[in-house]
């Protein structure tokens, strides 16, 4: 035992201690000197030098020193091999190599001294599967192993490893996430595989386009196009709707590796969901195909309804209409109106008036296919239209255009073009005796169909439940003038006329892929001032236009669930949420539990989905696990209807850009302290080196207090017994 | 319109009163409205009120109707309709017309209340000043009301591209009984004008007997401004049934044209 061994933890202040000592040794100079008279120097000398030994023993407790023993030791250095297993280590590796990950199970396991056997034999080895996650892997596992998932992310990855390892070693490709700028004490040597020089490619790298577009507007698409080994090539980037081709553009590759960016148009003509692919050919030597294509989905929808409205003379009823119209901003309005007829007599020269012919040939040949909606409002239309316009009309309807055909005595005597084309496309048809009725008023009712219909069912603010409906109708103020029709038996009777018989006065039905609609009356607007004149403002009438309309025009407003998907595409692997939202009216209890969510991926086959409350009122989440990339069918239904969306989900090797990257893993050494080395050197070696420079050694300290040794007790006792018994021999005691 | 047109006119109402007229007046009635009963799509509804004179011109109806059912398609009857604002139906009047020469007794809270609801949410009024001059009785009382009705919105000349100027003839010229404003002024809430305002008597204008001769002479135009007159009263009628229908970007470009020829 050493002193320079010896350490103290003094469990008192020092200067408590210091104090102690003193007392002590003043304690033993007072004894001396009592004692010196009876005993003589020396025996009192003797006496108190014992005491002050045990004094001093005892007060030294209080310093606790203790007996440190150090013993060095030698740390082997701990080597986390890191294998990267993502997908891009799936294609082809150096030659004679299947794949990069099987380039790398032959540097780990083969040769005549495998580098994974010599490591295990002189380091701490642990091996890492590094893919989307990072897990461990057996070394027998290793013949298995498969690429899978997403390119890893190997700054993720160095979190969990710092700390635990000495050096990191890296077989991968060079396809991996990392920032440059996380610190770590970490240092990895990388060992790039694949073949940069050989690899070819071109690949659709990124797709800009909006999610929403308007119909009639032009849409723009940019694709980047990024491409290995094809410098000087023209190739086609094409842009199609299932098989049909919308668009194409052809682009010249200027560099390899190069980008460039084409920007592809078109102009959507119907709305709708739209899914559309932009493709490249396959060209010769490629090694991915699956990334020359990408999915994308374009909502279309109309920026305007657009509506051509004919009115056969100026009135209320037009008036009226029109401002429930012009109201909405949502609505582009063209209308005409028939300020004097062929028997009216003009007095004044034309430039003394306002009037326009009617472009009858332009409207209805040529301009119908612009607009969603054609009214016409007690026109006398047999007056001003050719047959080839009502042929026109009826394909308009056919094609889904909407047609609603507002009555009054304009129309009376219309029997006869019941076989026209405007005939057949309408609800109903006229009665024979009597066309237009003016005699009598006659108030409304809802028909059974009518409680129920999205047009008449307005919202419950307005009207009420749907006894409050029926009697919110009932109240309406009569009609002062109404056709005498009769419904089509394909036709939905919404409102009837409610004094005697029954007559139909608002009539839908569907025609081709357009929608029909017959108001049987020109009395219409007095709905508008009834309700005003009650102090109930024109909430009521705004709204019964507006639901017509969009009825007519199919418009997604109206139908009974609104789907909201994410702003972004789907990823295979990750839960996909969608917001379902049922329409107002439709939220009766009765209803609430009759909502059904269905998935369809894109081979058509039904996944796993689950739908259940958000917490807001009328508002569910669906949501759904997708396994494969591609476009997938959402579907909502309830007892009012359903709605289907579709998707776009990712695929793994959609826009996978596979090409070896050994520049990152030149860039991820650099920041971490390791090496880049290649396959050719001497890897085990190397390793080695730079393994050594990490090693460790560490001095283990023991600490044993010297109190706790017996002898230390027994010395303590030793001068006290010692003390006592020269003081009874010297008689003293 | 030129001088031919207004001939022609004449000619027509002499032959209606003094041939067809007289003769077919002794065995036919003219279609009479009934309270409650349907209503045609053109009619002249007259607000009745207390104090003044809210009558000045009885015969005004007629003719001008006439002349509407002549020259244009709409669908209208010929006797007027005597209303007050207390009147259950009045909200079903498409044309609420005015008229008077002098003072009349302020409305009642309730009856401006119905006014402001009627003219605020889709009601027409044409009023007249029929004393031909400024600053007088009616005129002071009207625009007491007026103010009293829309705090917010004042009775202003109605410019020249106004959509009543345009809405059948392209007026040029304000006729009238009296020419005392070359105007119309108007209350315009965006873009409709509920409220138009004349003091030229037009009505006086309009007014025959049932001889078919004018009521009153129009002074200084004659018989040109008679025409004005009947002409701004067609397009008056045509507004109140179309509201800016002309200012449809179709129709913009034609008028412009004619305007300008």
């Amino acid at each position: 035992m050493n002193l320079d061994q010896i350490t103290i933890t003094p469990v008192f202040p020092l200067w408590l201690i210091l104090l102690l000592f003193s007392l002590g040794f003043a304690s033993a100079v007072i004894q001396y000197r009592f004692m010196l008279g009876r005993l003589g120097r020396p025996r009192a000398l003797g006496l108190s030098l014992l005491r002050l030994g045990a004094i001093s023993f005892l007060i030294a407790f209080a310093l606790n020193p203790s007996l440190v023993a150090k013993k060095e030791h030698k740390v082997s250095p701990a080597i986390a091999i890191l294998l990267d297993t993502s997908q891009s280590m799936g294609q082809p590796g150096r030659p004679g190599k299947a794949s990069r990950l099987e380039e790398a199970k032959a540097l780990l396991t083969e040769g005549t001294n495998p580098l994974l056997k010599s490591l295990n034999e002189r380091f701490e080895v642990r091996l890492y599967g590094v893919g989307e996650s990072m897990r461990t892997i057996e070394v027998k596992e290793l013949g298995d192993l498969k690429t899978h998932g997403m390119n890893g992310n190997l700054s993720e990855t160095l979190k969990d490893l710092s700390g635990k390892n000495t050096l990191a070693l890296l077989l991968s490709d060079g396809n991996l996430k990392w920032n440059e700028g996380q610190p770590t004490n970490l240092p990895i040597v990388t060992v790039p595989l694949g073949n940069p020089g050989e690899y070819k490619d071109i690949l659709i790298k990124a797709v800009k386009a909006p999610s929403l577009a308007f119909r009639g507007r032009e849409v723009m698409i940019d694709a980047t196009i990024k491409s290995y080994g094809y410098t000087g090539l023209t190739l086609p980037v094409l842009l199609k709707e299932g098989n049909k081709l919308i668009t194409a553009k052809n682009t010249h590759i200027n560099a390899s590796p190069g980008e460039v960016t084409v920007s592809l148009s078109f102009i959507p003509d119907e709305v709708g969901q739209k899914n559309l692919s932009i493709s490249i050919p396959q060209q010769f030597g490629e090694s991915l195909v699956s990334n020359n294509s990408v999915n994308l989905s374009v909502k279309v929808v109309r920026d305007k309804i657009r509506i051509l409205m004919v009115s056969g003379n100026p009135s209320m009823n037009y008036r009226f209409m029109r401002t429930a119209l012009k109201s909405d901003p949502s609505i582009d309005l063209l209308s005409f109106v028939i300020l004097r007829t062929p028997s009216d007599i003009l007095n004044v020269p034309t430039h003394e008036q306002s009037l326009i012919p009617l472009p009858v040939e332009t409207l209805f040949s040529k301009e119908i296919k612009n607009f969603d909606l054609l009214i016409f409002d007690n026109f006398k239309y047999p007056l001003y239209l050719s047959p080839h316009h009502l042929e026109s009309i009826r394909e308009f309807v056919r094609g889904g255009g909407g047609f609603a055909m507002i009555g009054g005595p304009n129309l009376a005597n219309e029997g006869r073009y019941q076989v026209s084309p405007i005939g057949e496309i309408l609800p109903v048809r006229f009665a024979e005796k009597e066309d237009y009725r003016r005699d009598s008023k006659a108030g409304v009712r809802l028909s059974r169909a009518g409680v129920l219909h999205p047009i008449t069912r307005l919202s419950s603010d307005l009207t009420g439940d749907d006894a409050d409906r029926l009697h919110f109708w009932r109240e309406m103020p009569p009609l002062d003038g109404f056709n005498l029709l009769e419904a089509k038996s394909s036709a939905t009777v919404l409102l009837e006329s409610s004094d005697g018989i029954p007559w139909p006065i608002l009539t839908v039905s569907s025609y081709g892929n357009g929608r029909v609609l017959a108001l049987a009356t020109d009395y219409s607007w007095k709905w508008y001032m009834g309700m005003v004149a009650k102090g109930k403002g024109n909430h009521a009438y705004l709204r019964l236009v507006d639901r017509m309309v969009r009825w007519l025009t199919k418009d997604p407003s109206m139908d009974p669930v609104q789907i909201a998907l994410p702003e972004s595409a789907g990823s295979i692997g990750q839960e996909i949420e969608v917001r379902i939202k049922l329409r107002e009216e439709d939220l009766s209890p009765n209803l609430r539990s009759m909502v059904s969510f269905s998935v369809f991926n894109p081979d058509g086959l039904k996944v796993e989905s689950r739908i259940k409350p958000s917490g807001q009122s009328g508002e569910y989440l669906g949501s759904f696990l997708p396994e494969k990339g591609g476009i997938y069918k959402l579907k909502v239904a309830t007892s009012t209807g359903s709605l289907e969306e579709s998707m776009v989900v990712t695929g793994l090797l959609e826009s996978l850009d596979a090409a070896p990257n050994h520049e990152q893993l030149k860039k991820v050494s650099a920041s971490t302290g390791g090496k880049f080395l290649s396959t050719s050197d001497e890897l085990l070696k190397e390793i080695e080196s730079y393994a050594r420079k990490g090693e460790s050694r560490f001095i283990e300290e023991k600490r044993s207090s010297v109190w706790a040794r017996p002898f230390v007790m027994i010395l303590v006792l030793g001068f006290l017994i010692l003390e006592w018994y020269f003081r009874r021999r010297w008689g003293l005691v | 319109m030129g001088e031919g047109g207004q001939t022609e006119m004449i000619s027509r109402r002499n032959f209606l009163s003094f041939g067809l007229g007289l003769a077919a007046g002794l065995f036919f009635k003219a279609p009479k409205l009934l309270f409650g009963a349907p209503l045609p799509h053109f009619f002249f509804s007259q607000l009745k009120y207390r104090g003044g004179a809210w009558d000045p011109n009885p015969q005004f109806a007629e003719a001008v109707m006439e002349e509407l059912e002549l020259r244009t398609s709409i669908d209208g009857i010929k006797e007027r309709r005597v209303t007050t604002l207390s009147d259950p139906d009045l909200f079903f009047y498409p044309f609420l017309y005015m008229a008077g020469k002098y003072e009349f007794d302020p409305f009642t809270p309730q009856e401006r209340e119905t006014l402001k609801r009627l003219l605020s949410y889709g009601g027409f009024l044409l009023a007249e000043d029929t004393v031909g001059a400024k600053g007088f009785g009616f005129d002071q009382a009207f625009r007491r009301e007026m103010k009293q009705l829309f705090h917010d919105h004042e009775l202003r000349r109605l410019p020249l591209d106004h959509s009543v100027y345009q809405s059948f003839y392209l007026i040029e010229n304000i006729g009238g009984r009296q020419k005392v404003n070359p105007y119309l002024e108007g209350i315009t809430i965006d873009n409709w004008t509920p409220v138009i305002y004349s003091q030229n008597d037009l009505s006086g204008a309009w007014s025959r007997d049932k001889f078919g001769k004018w009521v009153n002479e129009c002074i200084p135009g004659g018989e040109i401004q008679r025409s004005a007159a009947f002409k701004l009263g067609i397009n008056i009628i045509v507004y109140s049934l179309t509201s800016d229908y002309k200012k449809d970007v179709i129709h913009h470009p034609f008028i412009k044209r004619r305007q300008s020829s």
